[in-house]
């Protein structure tokens, strides 16, 4: 119980009036009284009320905690993590390059964030994301619902009705290959309108209202508690243009990831985030490097970037504290993201030249072959 | 002295042809005693036994309140006619003229000068020999391998107890994973347990598993070295300050059976809780941040504890050098800091190859630099330490 006064999550006006009359911890607080404190301290006796409420909540939460309770505090050994981790599933991408480097998908509890230049294929892997998350777990899936907050408004219904319908048909291609009770009764509630109704869709159009509905994002998980996957599609938009005060853009960053953090944690959910590119003047140089300043690179646990090589597009990882860095390209098609396809598939090839970049038409080999993860 | 005591906040001066020494903050003074011994032996006894060191409590002496039963001799009504004439705390009291509280609260002289003289001896520090603190931190502290030989070559053989060592780096530079490292190896090798606080979301298991599995084969030993680390995700600063209130309870009650000996403490990242508060025109963010600071620093030295922290790197333009992030404030508090970077400059090539430069050292000269390979964890890589012009 002998928790400083300056640790507590009180207001800092109260905490400075709380160091002048010299109270130390915690203890002393609450053995002063209400009555006691408002005199002392010269504030009225609701207030006094509050804080020592605060105060006693903090105070317990620590008894627990010291007397062996580890509900209060997310304490476990590394063992146990362990254990959870395996047990966890992965958001697969649809492409199986992608997922390799990621270690089988988008991670559960932590932030991702995707960086690109204009048109590289950030929202579409969003996207695509969006569906796979909904994928029941008898094929691979996590069988999670998805909210989707929209800055920039580059949400396509259209796109991803395209989306949805080809993974659907994939699944359906499984399950007559497979023939399993599961897998059928499965497909009846992966319909297209299902997965259209378990996209949860927000249009921000400033960074208030980003910030407003991320911290109002626990409570709609309460509720919702299927939500496997968050996805905020265009994090720098709403910083980048007409942003003044850069120290409070940081501020404002740092909290926000934070938050997404605390909120991925809590509900098991994986945190997208997609990034601009900006353009970094060196001495002799210009690299293109991930906007929103040094400190927001630190905010994402896996980053990865999408570039350009000629009109091959690369996905690299950049950072990862499970996987080593590596780069692979992907590419685009009207089903979605997908693998790009070696040139070896040469029977099926009829007609297309050597050439790497264009897929062979034949749709349900290649994507039987793809859902290999 | 040299610079090695520069850590400390020195201020020294002599009384009676003592050497009385006051310092508040971490032990430079030890360090430099046992750096002064090192290189002098026949100097070092003398030198020792003519410093006193007078070191404050932790706890701010100042704001300690007046209250019946303080101490005997301070009565109720007396607190009240104090109270009357503005003297609430102990240092108004000690700090004013007797004769003018005397009179003026109608007290008597004597019973004020008895009531000063046992508050001093309760609140004041207590000197200590350098020759015994010498001693002491030869028995108490430990020197705790990172299981890699070069960044312990870096750190002068591994991480102190008692101390706070800062990893700083740009987003990707391997501070994670030289923590996960240190986790396997005081976990695997000394059968210690490890407290690592996560507030990025950026512990994985598995990889931790991957470390272990690289270090040894037993598949015993790989499970018990997971079960002696435990992680607390702290993802604000006030959980932060809350779990690290709750391990000091757990310490000074010596309740060992669920931790076992405790001596190491990985905070990963310190920044990112306190970025969120830092700027802006309230200062409470420093002030949570030099809490935060003190909290750790009194843990590492009260229970012997190695607490290593990290760090971003921010610049101040876009075109600017990197420096670590949380200011000058936050600088004076570990007492060594390295700097991690790739070596490559873009970021098209994969590799695991780092470099780590040391910033701040209690012991050694800044502006050695090793190589690190973040792969698996321990790849013995004798590379040269080779002394650069330092950051």
């Amino acid at each position: 119980m002998q928790r400083e006064v300056g640790s507590l999550p009180l207001a800092p006006a109260l905490r400075a009036r709380l160091a002048a009359a010299g109270f130390q911890t915690a203890q002393e607080l609450l053995e002063t009284g209400p009555c006691g404190l408002s005199k002392e301290i010269g504030i009225s006796k609701e207030e006094a009320l509050e804080a020592l409420q605060v105060v006693r909540q903090e105070c317990h939460g620590d008894a627990a905690r010291t007397a062996g309770g580890s509900g209060a505090t997310r304490k476990f050994t590394a063992l146990e993590l362990l254990e959870e981790e395996q047990a966890q599933g992965f958001i697969i991408t649809f492409c199986s390059a992608l997922d390799n480097i990621l270690g089988g998908g988008v991670q559960l509890t932590k932030i991702t964030e995707v960086c690109g230049a204009p048109g590289v294929g950030k929202t579409q892997l969003c996207m695509q994301l969006a569906v796979d998350v909904q994928i029941p777990e008898c094929f691979g899936g996590v069988a999670g619902e998805a909210v989707f907050i929209d800055t920039e408004g580059s949400f396509m219904v259209d796109r991803v009705v395209d989306i949805a319908a080809a993974c659907v048909q994939h699944c359906q291609l499984i399950a007559e290959a497979q023939q399993e009770e599961d897998h059928l009764k499965a497909l009846e509630t992966f319909s297209l309108e299902s997965i259209l109704s378990h996209i949860y869709y927000f249009r921000c159009r400033d960074y208030i209202e980003l910030l407003a509905q991320v911290y109002l994002l626990p409570e709609f998980l309460s509720e919702h508690s299927r939500v496997r996957l968050v996805v905020i599609d265009g994090i720098a938009f709403p910083f980048r243009h007409d942003f003044e005060d850069l120290s409070l853009r940081t501020r404002l960053l740092n909290g926000l990831a934070q938050q997404l953090i605390m909120v991925a944690n809590d509900h098991k959910a994986a945190v997208v985030l997609t990034n601009q590119m900006t353009t970094r003047i060196g001495q002799s140089q210009s690299t293109l490097v991930p906007a929103l300043g040094e400190s927001w690179g630190h905010a994402a646990t896996v980053r990865v970037i999408f570039h350009w090589d000629n009109s091959q597009r690369l996905a690299t990882l950049y950072k990862s504290p499970s996987q080593k860095e590596a780069t692979i390209p992907y590419h685009i098609t009207p089903h979605g993201f997908r693998d790009v396809q070696p040139p070896a598939v040469t029977q099926k090839a009829e007609g297309t030249e050597m050439n790497p970049r264009k897929r062979p038409r034949r749709e349900e080999e290649e994507k039987q072959q793809q859902f290999q993860s | 002295m040299d610079q090695h005591t520069r850590n400390s906040f020195p201020c020294g001066f002599r009384y009676q042809g003592w050497l009385v020494w006051l310092h508040f903050s971490t032990p430079g003074i030890q360090h430099s005693l046992s750096h002064v011994s090192q290189n002098n032996n026949s100097l070092s006894e003398a030198a020792a036994q003519q410093v006193l060191q007078v070191s404050p409590a932790p706890v701010a002496v100042d704001m300690v309140v007046l209250r019946a039963g303080l101490c005997p001799g301070l009565t109720e009504e007396m607190i009240q006619l104090l109270r009357a004439n503005g003297i609430r705390t102990v240092v108004d009291f000690v700090s004013s003229d007797l004769e003018d509280v005397a009179q003026k609260c109608s007290l008597s002289y004597k019973a004020l000068v008895a009531v000063r003289r046992v508050l001093l001896a309760q609140f004041s520090a207590f000197p200590a020999n350098g020759a015994d603190l010498y001693e002491e931190l030869k028995s108490s502290t430990a020197i705790l391998p990172t299981g890699n030989p070069s960044l312990d070559q870096l750190l002068d053989s591994g991480l102190y107890t008692g101390e706070v060592t800062e990893l700083m780096g740009a987003p990707g530079s391997g501070k994670t994973q030289v923590c996960l490292g240190i986790a396997a190896s005081v976990s695997l090798s000394l059968k210690q347990h490890v407290l690592f606080l996560d507030s990025t979301g950026g512990f994985i298991a598995s990889r931790l598993y991957q470390m272990l599995q690289a270090q040894t084969e037993d598949e015993e030993e790989q499970l018990e070295a997971l079960q002696r680390i435990q992680v607390a995700r702290v993802f604000d600063v006030y959980e932060m300050l809350s779990a690290l209130q709750e391990l000091r309870d757990r310490l000074s009650q010596q309740v060992m059976s669920s931790t076992g000996p405790l001596k190491i403490v990985v905070i990963d990242s310190v920044s990112a809780v306190i970025y969120p508060l830092l700027g802006g025109r309230q200062s409470e963010g420093l002030a949570i941040m030099m809490q935060l600071s003190r909290e750790l620093k009194t843990l590492a030295r009260e229970f012997s504890l190695a607490v290593v922290v990290t760090n971003q790197v921010t610049r101040d333009s876009s075109t600017g050098p990197l420096k670590p992030a949380l200011g000058r404030s936050w600088s004076f508090v570990p007492s060594t800091r390295v700097l991690l970077e790739s070596k490559e400059a873009s970021w098209d090539k994969g590799t695991t190859r780092r470099v780590a430069a040391l910033a701040k050292s209690p012991r050694q000269p800044t502006g050695l630099q090793v190589e690190l390979d973040i792969g698996n964890g321990d790849m013995p890589e004798p590379s040269p330490v080779t002394p650069t012009q330092g950051l």
